[in-house]
């Protein structure tokens, strides 16, 4: 059915489109989006070098960072009860993860390093949390924990702050690749009101000022979540920071942890390989 | 109503001498809401939930205390100096508008 209605408005809508182009309404708008919605990867240069950037930082915002710091982060707190979260037992099979993990889940040391990755069973991408979900419902028999719940990200912050000062090491190699190559679409994908990209702001005119905010290199953009964000006045995962951006965007946000964003999240991810993990963050 | 509120953390250097002026660092987890804020689904004002009064005891004996208003952020920090001249328990103590109390005590121990 679907099919044949699609069928029946490409016949119908490109001689239409054709002729929209070739008459006078709008003709370099159309044109434009002709060329930007395949999945061509848009050729930006990037507007400086990282140590030019990182200049401007110091310039621009000084030792702000610095005393951010010094004054402590709240995202803090999530740890003690992330720790007691994986000694707990929950679900019908009468499991922790400790109980799979060792006391405090300590043999997960590193885990999140490799993250996220190829999962056979998923037929893609596996993030961290999901990970963690998955094994809540098939290991523990647990509902899974929702989203940006408190629990949720308590229990993400601590396993992953093991891994903590570990090299993000993430492979692309084999079934990965496609999915990959998908991720790195997305973000040269201009989309919105706006007809913006990721990679418009973060590669070409990164150092460059966005309203009165320095906007950032896509390095060192993975290895700190889930982070406490001033703005937010809370603790958000990666995923909300892609939902936050697309929204600037004035583009479609899709749900967590759907097939886009974990797409989107193994190109930062990897991107970001050999940057030192540091859980919690904590930005502006 | 979100989860942890009332945690606190205090820091203070790791050594101290006797006479010397230390600064103490607090962080406390609380959502200060202000009441002026609506809730976008219910379209209903979120009702004030703040902390207003903070007190520092040093040995038993009051030496500071600070009237909060709305405009202080959530999970305020705050840091003070204090003349360590004396062994003594140092006790700080938040409550809000709606009568929760949180408080911690440290030891503070000069050498």
């Amino acid at each position: 059915m679907y099919k044949k209605i699609s069928i029946l408005l490409k016949t119908l809508v490109l001689p239409a489109a054709v002729m929209l182009v070739t008459g006078t309404l709008g003709v370099g708008t159309w044109a434009q989006a002709a060329t930007q919605s395949g999945n061509k990867i848009e050729k930006l240069t990037p507007s400086m070098s990282y140590a030019e950037y990182q200049k401007r930082y110091e310039k621009y915002y000084g030792d702000f960072t610095a005393q951010m710091a010094e004054e402590g982060n709240p995202a803090e707190f999530l740890l003690d009860d992330g720790k007691d979260l994986a000694n707990k037992v929950v679900g019908s099979k009468g499991k922790s993860c400790a109980s799979c993990h060792g006391k405090d889940a300590l043999q997960l040391k590193g885990a999140a390093t490799t993250f996220p990755k190829y999962n056979a069973e998923l037929k893609g991408i596996m993030t961290f949390p999901l990970q963690i979900n998955t094994c809540r419902e098939k290991q523990m028999g647990a509902k899974p924990l929702k989203y940006e719940s408190y629990d949720q990200l308590a229990l993400t912050m601590y396993i992953k702050s093991l891994s903590n000062g570990m090299p993000i090491k993430v492979s692309i190699d084999g079934p990965a690749r496609p999915f990959y190559e998908k991720g790195q679409v997305a973000y040269y994908k201009r989309q919105g009101q706006l007809n913006f990209s990721c990679a418009i702001c973060h590669v070409q005119y990164a150092g460059y000022k966005a309203r009165s905010n320095l906007i950032s290199n896509n390095k060192h953009h993975a290895d700190h979540w889930p982070c406490y964000r001033l703005k937010w006045g809370k603790t958000g995962s990666l995923q909300r920071r892609f939902r936050g951006c697309l929204k600037n965007m004035r583009a479609k946000k899709p749900p967590f942890q759907s097939e886009e964003l974990r797409n989107m999240e193994l190109y930062l991810t990897y991107l970001n390989n050999g940057d030192l993990i540091q859980v919690p963050g904590m930005r502006m | 109503m979100p989860q942890g509120i009332g945690k606190i953390k205090i820091r203070l250097p790791r050594t101290v001498r006797k006479g010397q002026v230390i600064a103490v660092k607090t962080l406390i987890l609380h959502p200060m809401e202000t009441g002026l804020r609506t809730d976008k689904k219910t379209k209903k004002k979120i009702p004030a939930y703040y902390i207003n009064d903070v007190s520092i005891y040093y040995g038993g004996q009051l030496i500071t205390h600070e009237d909060w208003t709305i405009a202080v952020s959530a999970n305020p920090f705050m840091s003070f100096y204090l003349k360590a001249d004396k062994e003594a328990p140092l006790k700080i103590v938040w409550k809000d508008n709606k009568g929760g109390v949180y408080q911690k005590t440290v030891q503070i121990t000069p050498r």
